[in-house]
């Protein structure tokens, strides 16, 4: 047990120690040339305390950082009442995170690697101005409380990505996979890139109307995220969320199957416990579409007279890391994939979206379902995608539109930013599109 | 500590090195609702280092001060690397050298202030609005962000600098039947804890204004005439146009640096836009940048006519343009990148009612409400407005937003208010930093046309 808990057991009535480190390296290169090598050697650390009934809490960088139980002490006078106790001791799944290959790369191995991709790509296209990022995260995070949780666990995550601006229009087409052990040559990704990169370079605008549109993997947070507002514990608490009373109905498409999957092996935001120390599971939240669970931290599962499930992350919309209050947030998301590729599913297409981003969707009503933004993507005509989206709008409410997915690709690919995701590509049946 | 650090850079081998020292403290006070969800206030510390070696660059973050010579060794080994890489090597600007201190001094000193007297008047603005019986819930939270750094670099520069800024941030947000509407109010944004208090008038207004909403009329998809309010102004010439004056941002954007050329005709002759941190007053207010560079007054856009560009010592010598002494960085655990200081568009000879006796069927947009550039694409939203008819203010409207392509919209701004309003409280998102110490001092603007979406 780390002395800092020990001795608050002699200044307070709980406490909470989370700690993290992590050493990280990347380089990144710029219109084709290596523009920085980065290496960053960090340590933060949140304290929170429960005394004489109320929560307080700090932050510093080191644990030995003099004060910490006091000054987490004197903040708890103000505190919110505790309306539970802190992780107690338990159990841990194995988790596989860590590699020790992918904590030995050394900045020439991460050159070496975006070298690759720059040599993949320009043999077959030399006129792009090419950016290229090899990251390397080792991460060390403990979490110890007073009543006997203690947590351990060490992960690396190896990210590549790479792209380049659109001719004309200036946002970019980006490619990029992560994983815990090191990243290989990118074949099949360079090759995904040069196809979509080629697709860009006609502007397209679709009619105003009713048309299907397919949700890429990247652009499946602006489903995943309404529905996030919907599920988790907060929204509860204070009723605003369209899914209360609704478990066990179905409210999204029967094609649909989302799983919160913090212990898959080997992949990015796998853990074996939450950011309060509570152990991670599986568990499914929509089930053929049918509504089977909502996330809870410690706090909104207490107030709603419920247990945590494990699914506390510092994080909030816009903002993460140490210095952040835990909420409720899904840990990995995994979308179940479908049966049919994605070529097949444009192939059948008439006219059809293909969007990978959104623009704009923080201004929509997104915790009662809906979202509206500028879709970033592609045109798809006659089976064939014609040109890339200009000036284009989507909106949608998911909890009428997703109900009609009419398939779900075979093809899974990875997101990240707000959520950490495994997604196939979605094709939701009709969604109102406005063109200029 | 100086000495210390100079003697780390000092002893690298490296072209140039520099090293920034930072203690911060941090306190925040939240409300939400009835709930104090956050109150805390706690020390953090860390160092930075850069270097150029061979013509290449690295950087390092480290928390532990025993790290920083390690660190150092390091970054100076892995710039030399990169350099190994490049067939165009990175160069720095000239820069003067500085060897002074630059602390803050503050009317009302939050430094010098309890936490209880914070508490009380975040607590005194929550609980006015909680008065309201049409809210359904608030935001109220208080910001302060006191930073002392150290700065060092093997050329001689050694200066110690304090950034002080405190704010008031908050959401009323209001409900009735099926319609929600969100209000926001931002007080402060300057070293002045005086600047957060006797502001219940104003705060009042903005209660009003939420609970109106809840009768106003959704706005109606279209391409129509507008005008921005200052806040929306701001917003626009910030997120639009500001960051593609962004050196570092352009530098390895051929086809963005071919359309933006000095000289470049951007917009009609009656549209100015400059940076400015000496600007009293405003967020984005400093005397020196985190690169060791005194931050100076740069011009954008002259008489419509693309006039300058924000720099750091780097995109200076790669550009061939003036220093500007834009490189900042949010805090210890960043690499400074460059970003605007305050920017503003310069008072044009239009009365508002002008503005709105030129427009027969459009709106008017009124408060920012977060927004989004990709490339030359933009969208915002504004907190609430007002339909134009026939050269009148008309009804109220609420969920709407906005959305073009940059270069057609600066071409159509045709009329510049001539009341100049500061913002309160900064906020601007780049490369993963979430940066306080960003101003605008704009007037109301209107662009001939812009398609303006319901929400």
């Amino acid at each position: 047990m780390h002395h800092l808990i020990e001795q608050a057991k002699n200044t307070v009535d709980q406490a909470e120690l989370y700690w993290k480190r992590t050493h990280s390296l990347s380089v990144s290169y710029e219109n084709n040339r290596l523009q920085e090598i980065t290496e960053n050697d960090l340590s933060s650390v949140a304290l929170r305390v429960i005394h004489e009934g109320k929560m307080g809490s700090t932050f510093a960088v080191s644990p030995d950082q003099p004060g910490l139980t006091d000054q987490a002490k004197t903040a708890s006078a103000y505190g919110d009442p505790a309306t539970f106790s802190f992780a107690p001791a338990a159990e841990y799944p194995t988790v596989n995170a860590h590699d020790a290959s992918s904590g030995r790369l050394t900045s020439d191995d991460l050159v070496a690697l975006c070298e690759t991709v720059l040599e993949g790509i320009r043999s077959r296209r030399d006129d792009l101005p090419l950016f290229v990022e090899a990251e390397l995260e080792e991460r060390e995070l403990v979490i110890e409380t007073t009543e006997g949780a203690a947590g351990h666990h060490r992960a690396t995550d190896t990210v590549l990505s790479f792209g380049a601006p659109i001719k004309g229009a200036g946002m970019p087409v980006v490619k990029w996979r992560g994983a815990t052990t090191p990243q290989s040559q990118p074949d099949e990704l360079v090759a995904e890139f040069l196809e979509w990169y080629g697709w860009t370079e006609k502007k397209s605008t679709p009619a105003t109307g009713k048309l299907p549109v397919i949700f890429s993997p990247d652009a499946s947070f602006l489903y995943l995220l309404p529905l996030w507002a919907g599920l988790e514990g907060n929204a509860i608490e204070k009723e605003t969320s369209p899914l209360i009373g609704r478990l066990g109905e179905p409210i999204l498409s029967e094609r649909l199957t989302i799983v919160d999957d913090p212990l898959a092996s080997g992949e990015l935001g796998s853990r074996p416990f939450d950011d309060e120390g509570i152990p991670c599971r599986r568990r499914a939240l929509i089930d053929r579409g049918i509504l089977k669970g909502f996330l809870f931290d410690q706090r909104t599962g207490s107030s709603l007279g419920k247990a945590s499930t494990g699914n506390a992350v510092k994080r909030e919309l816009f903002s993460d890391g140490t210095e952040t209050k835990p909420s409720p947030w899904p840990i990995r998301l995994s979308i179940d994939p479908g049966e049919q590729a994605l070529r097949e599913m444009i192939a059948g297409l008439d006219e059809a979206l293909l969007v990978y981003y959104g623009m704009g969707f923080h201004s929509g009503n997104y915790p009662q379902g809906q979202f509206a933004v500028q879709a970033v993507g592609f045109h798809i005509k006659d089976g064939a995608v014609v040109g890339r989206l200009d000036n284009t709008m989507i909106s949608a409410n998911i909890y009428e539109d997703f109900k009609r997915v009419r398939a779900v690709s075979v093809e899974r690919g990875p997101a990240l930013g707000f959520l950490t995701v495994s997604a196939p590509y979605v094709l939701v049946d009709s969604l109102q599109v406005a063109g200029a | 500590m100086k000495e210390k650090l100079a003697g780390i850079v000092g002893g690298l081998s490296a072209n140039y090195a520099d090293l920034r020292y930072e203690e911060n403290r941090k306190t925040r006070i939240s409300y939400k609702g009835k709930r104090l969800v956050e109150i805390a206030s706690y020390e953090t510390s860390g160092g930075h280092v850069r270097a150029y070696a061979k013509g290449g660059k690295a950087v390092a973050s480290f928390s532990a001060p025993s790290r920083a010579g390690a660190m150092a060794e390091a970054v100076a080994a892995s710039a030399a690397i990169a350099g190994g890489r490049r067939d165009k090597p990175l160069r720095l600007a000239g820069a003067p050298t500085v060897t002074e201190s630059f602390p803050i001094s503050s009317p009302r000193d939050p430094r010098n202030m309890s936490v209880q007297e914070k508490l009380d008047l975040v607590a005194h603005y929550n609980d006015m609005i909680l008065q309201e019986p049409t809210v359904a819930t608030t935001e109220a939270n208080y910001d302060e962000f006191v930073s002392h750094r150290v700065f060092v670099n093997s050329e001689g520069t050694a200066i110690e600098y304090d950034i002080v800024v405190v704010n008031i941030l908050g959401f009323i947000v209001t409900k009735r039947d099926a319609v929600m509407q969100r209000v926001r109010f931002a007080f402060g944004g300057n070293e002045d804890f005086g600047r957060l208090q006797n502001r219940e008038e104003e705060l009042a207004a903005r209660i009003r204004t939420a609970v109106e909403l809840l009768d106003a009329e959704p706005a109606k998809a279209g391409l129509f005439p507008v005008i921005l309010d200052p806040s929306e102004s701001g917003v626009f010439i910030h997120e639009a146009f500001g960051h593609l004056s962004e050196a570092d941002g352009l530098q390895n954007n051929p086809a963005f640096r071919e359309k933006l050329q000095l000289g470049a005709n951007l917009g009609k002759p009656l549209l100015n836009v400059f940076d400015d941190p000496t600007l009293p007053g405003l967020p984005g207010t400093y005397v020196i940048d985190d690169e060791g560079v005194r931050g100076v007054r740069t011009p954008l856009i002259t008489e419509g006519v693309l006039s300058g560009r924000l720099h750091s010592r780097e995109t200076a010598a790669e550009f061939g343009e003036p220093l500007s002494g834009n490189m900042r960085a949010v805090d210890c655990i960043n690499t400074p990148v460059v970003r605007m200081s305050n920017i503003c568009i310069e008072a044009g000879s239009d009365a508002f009612d002008d503005l709105v006796a030129s427009i027969d069927k459009g709106y008017y947009l009124v408060g920012a409400k977060g927004g989004q550039t990709s490339g030359d694409q933009f969208t915002f939203g504004a907190q609430w407005g007002f339909r134009l008819e026939n050269g009148k203010l008309g009804p109220m409207v609420r969920d709407i937003n906005m959305s073009g392509e940059l270069f057609a919209t600066l071409q159509a701004i045709s009329m510049v208010g001539s009341e100049i309003e500061g913002s309160e409280r900064g906020g601007c998102g780049k490369a993963g930093q979430m940066n306080r110490l960003s101003g605008k001092a704009t007037p109301p603007i209107k662009i001939d046309q812009v398609t303006i979406g319901g929400v």
